[in-house]
């Protein structure tokens, strides 16, 4: 065979020039980790936030090839790329499901982040310019579900100038000056801060946000697109339907990282407070939270105080949320009444929930500080760790790329039948099977890089019968060879070449030593 | 075994070698559907397996019976559902008739020609001229002159572009048992139909 990975061709020479090249640019200053084996993905969750972001990135600039932010095309424009248009309904299933993923991966983020105390030693601007990118990110997501103009779309701008009108004094002027005259403005300009302002200056915050080491994951990276092409597969997003304002719309709540919002308003108490005041009070103690946390540690556990706040906060969006979802399904009952929440008993769930979650919290520390105890005065338990043997590392992934064409295949005939989301569903399980390639890959190579010692290897891998003639005739080695092409009959073909190959030098370095 | 030298000068590849390459083989695997999703990317409204009316102005579809000699009219293709789209340039061509002098008399397709209205040389939209002594096609703003039988730009800017810029493109016809006129499935390249605004290889 002629392939040699390990010549410099022209080509690999080229790309080391430019890697080179690249000593003078910005990105070196950047550390960028690819790890080697298996890391907690928790660690890294900002580095997933931010691939959605470039997946988002791509796939909206595609759309915007075919999106028309016009009044009375907006929505007609998303059906054709949904319906019409090759690959639109991938495109915009990716689109929709990443969003989604980015602001849930955000959240996480920041509670992941909260609970660890990473927003302390100096990392008070990090921790700030996540909360501004996280809420742009919201609103980025919320411009974007807006401009198709469908009902649920009309239901959310109307809200949203509502809500900004409502403001004191500077209300009205903001409400001009962001959303327009009518219809025909908001269309355009939520398409202009969707696709322009807000990814502007996300991209501005995010190159503040970035910390010096960022750990680049390949097979998160990829097991998160795929998850993202997988969800759209099964729960293709729907159209909705079309805006008229003839046509009295039907009962529609927003997407599902603002109905803990819709549920205060539901309570149709004052908008400002409901819609404004309390969001905004929300973010004003994220934003100064590292400023009050004056715990000397890092761990939840010895932070009580931040970590209850941070429990409350988690469990009065939950409830929230799960409110702004719920419309009482009695139909004999009016819209209206279906629809308001009583204020009176909303406050007081969220009041109770802080007691609650007070208590949950001092719970929890005191069954984790009395497990860690417990730990402690137990012997130390091995971790246990899955080894594959090198020849099943080849089995595995001539398996998995054995499954891959098969996947491919099955895609390229589901697109050729009209199946768009059985094809987006068969992508995403091609983008996980890559996930576990090459998370093998990378276990080969470290196998690779620390082989156990040659003796036992060798022991290992021939049978009881086979190490008493090894031991007997280990220094015969003409008889060692032949054992072991008895030995490797029964398996593939694969593994013979390799242990062959291997014995050709065990008997080459024998032959060597006996002269 | 990371210092053992991998080339022994043997036909064998190593094992290392073998894992990269089973990588490289699953990476390029997994992007190939990706690979098709390139259709995204150019409208697939002018691409159709199917003949189409020749619709006239006012709705009817054009047949030889009743279609004058020498005469000329716009016509929409690919007609589309949405009237913005009707309204482009690239939409727009012009059904004629031959005169009787070129065979506009008989009455199967080769008495028809349809030609792209959009200018070989700056997108202006030209037309049929009937009158005697023109009987071509005109460009209004730098004076082109189309020869109705071949689409090809004999006088003015157009005529001096070097092919395929000086050859309308065209749409094939066929008359069916009573008369009427159908566009026939078009190729979009400059050896089939041509390319509107780019032009057309005379065969």
């Amino acid at each position: 065979m002629d392939v040699s990975l390990h010549k410099e061709n022209s080509l690999v020479r080229l790309f080391k020039w430019i890697y080179s090249g690249l000593d003078r640019t910005i990105f070196m200053g950047m550390k960028f980790t690819f790890p080697t084996r298996f890391v907690s993905p928790l660690g890294f969750l900002g580095m997933l936030t931010f691939i959605l972001f470039i997946i988002l990135g791509i796939t909206g600039a595609l759309l915007m090839l075919w999106y028309e932010p016009i009044l009375d095309r907006a929505w007609d424009s998303v059906e054709n790329i949904n319906d019409t248009i090759p690959y639109g309904f991938h495109m915009r299933n990716i689109h929709y499901h990443a969003s989604n993923a980015m602001v849930m991966m955000a959240i996480l983020h920041m509670y992941y982040q909260y609970f660890s105390g990473r927003y302390k030693i100096r990392n008070e601007i990090l921790w700030v310019t996540g909360i501004l990118i996280g809420v742009l990110t919201i609103l980025e997501a919320f411009t974007g579900y807006d401009i198709i103009f469908s009902e649920r779309a009309e239901l959310a701008i109307s809200i949203a100038a509502s809500l900004t009108n409502s403001i004191p004094i500077i209300g009205p002027d903001m409400r001009d000056a962001f959303f327009g005259a009518g219809f025909h403005d908001f269309i355009l300009r939520f398409y202009a801060f969707h696709v322009f302002f807000l990814p502007i200056v996300l991209i501005g915050l995010m190159a503040l946000h970035f910390p010096r080491f960022l750990v680049f994951d390949v097979p998160m990276v990829m097991a998160i697109s795929g998850a993202v092409m997988i969800t759209g597969g099964v729960f293709p997003v729907e159209m909705g339907l079309k805006f008229d304002p003839n046509v009295p719309p039907g009962i529609t709540v927003p997407e599902w990282y603002l109905t803990g919002l819709y549920a205060f308003l539901r309570s149709a108490y004052d908008k400002f407070v409901t819609g404004v005041a309390w969001p905004g009070l929300f973010i004003f103690t994220l934003l100064i939270i590292p400023f009050i946390d004056r715990y000397k540690k890092f761990s939840w556990k010895d932070r009580p105080i931040i970590t209850a706040i941070g429990i409350t906060s988690i469990a009065q969006i939950i409830v929230t949320t799960y409110w702004g979802f719920y419309i009482d399904p009695d139909r004999t009952k009016s819209l209206l009444e279906r629809l308001v929440i009583d204020p009176i008993f909303l406050y007081t769930v969220m009041i109770a929930l802080v007691p609650l979650s007070f208590g949950f919290t001092y719970l929890m520390i005191k069954l984790a500080k009395n497990a860690e105890a417990n730990a402690k005065k137990q012997p130390k338990k091995q971790v246990s760790s899955i080894n594959l043997p090198q020849n099943w590392i080849y089995y595995v992934f001539i398996a998995l790329i054995g499954f891959q064409i098969y996947l491919n295949i099955a895609a390229y005939y589901a697109i050729l039948n009209g199946m768009k989301n059985i094809s987006l569903f068969y992508i995403g399980i091609i983008m996980l099977v890559f996930a576990g390639m090459f998370h093998i890959y990378r276990h080969g190579r470290s196998v690779a890089n620390n082989p156990p010692p040659p003796y036992i290897q060798t022991r290992a891998k021939l049978g009881m019968k086979q190490k008493a003639i090894t031991d007997k005739t280990l220094s015969d080695s003409k008889e060692l060879s032949s054992n072991n092409g008895n030995n490797v009959k029964s398996k593939g073909l694969l593994s013979k070449v390799f242990k062959v190959r291997k014995q050709n030098k065990n008997s080459f370095e024998k032959m060597w030593n006996k002269e | 075994m990371s210092e053992q030298p991998v080339s022994r000068g043997d036909d064998r590849i190593s094992r290392r070698d073998f894992l990269k390459l089973l990588a490289a083989a699953g990476t390029v695997l997994t992007f190939t559907p990706f690979v098709d999703w390139g259709k995204f990317l150019p409208n697939p409204a002018g691409s159709t397996n199917e003949k189409s009316k020749v619709e006239l102005p006012d709705g009817s579809q054009a047949n030889v019976k009743t279609f004058k000699v020498n005469h000329a009219e716009a016509i929409i293709y690919p007609k589309s559902e949405d009237p913005a789209l009707n309204e482009e340039a690239f939409r727009t061509w012009q059904f004629i008739r031959l005169p009787s002098e070129l065979g506009g008399e008989k009455n199967d397709a080769s008495a028809f020609r349809v030609y792209s209205m959009v200018c070989l040389h700056l997108w202006c939209l030209w037309k049929y001229w009937p009158g005697e002594g023109r009987k071509r096609g005109e460009c209004p703003c730098h004076g082109s002159l189309y020869d109705p039988l071949t689409g090809l730009a004999f006088a003015g800017p157009a005529s001096l572009q070097s092919p395929p810029s000086n050859v309308l493109p065209r749409l094939d016809l066929e008359v069916d048992k009573d008369g009427n006129v159908w566009i026939l499935p078009p190729n979009w390249s400059v050896n089939g139909n041509g390319v509107v605004g780019y032009g057309r290889f005379i065969t």
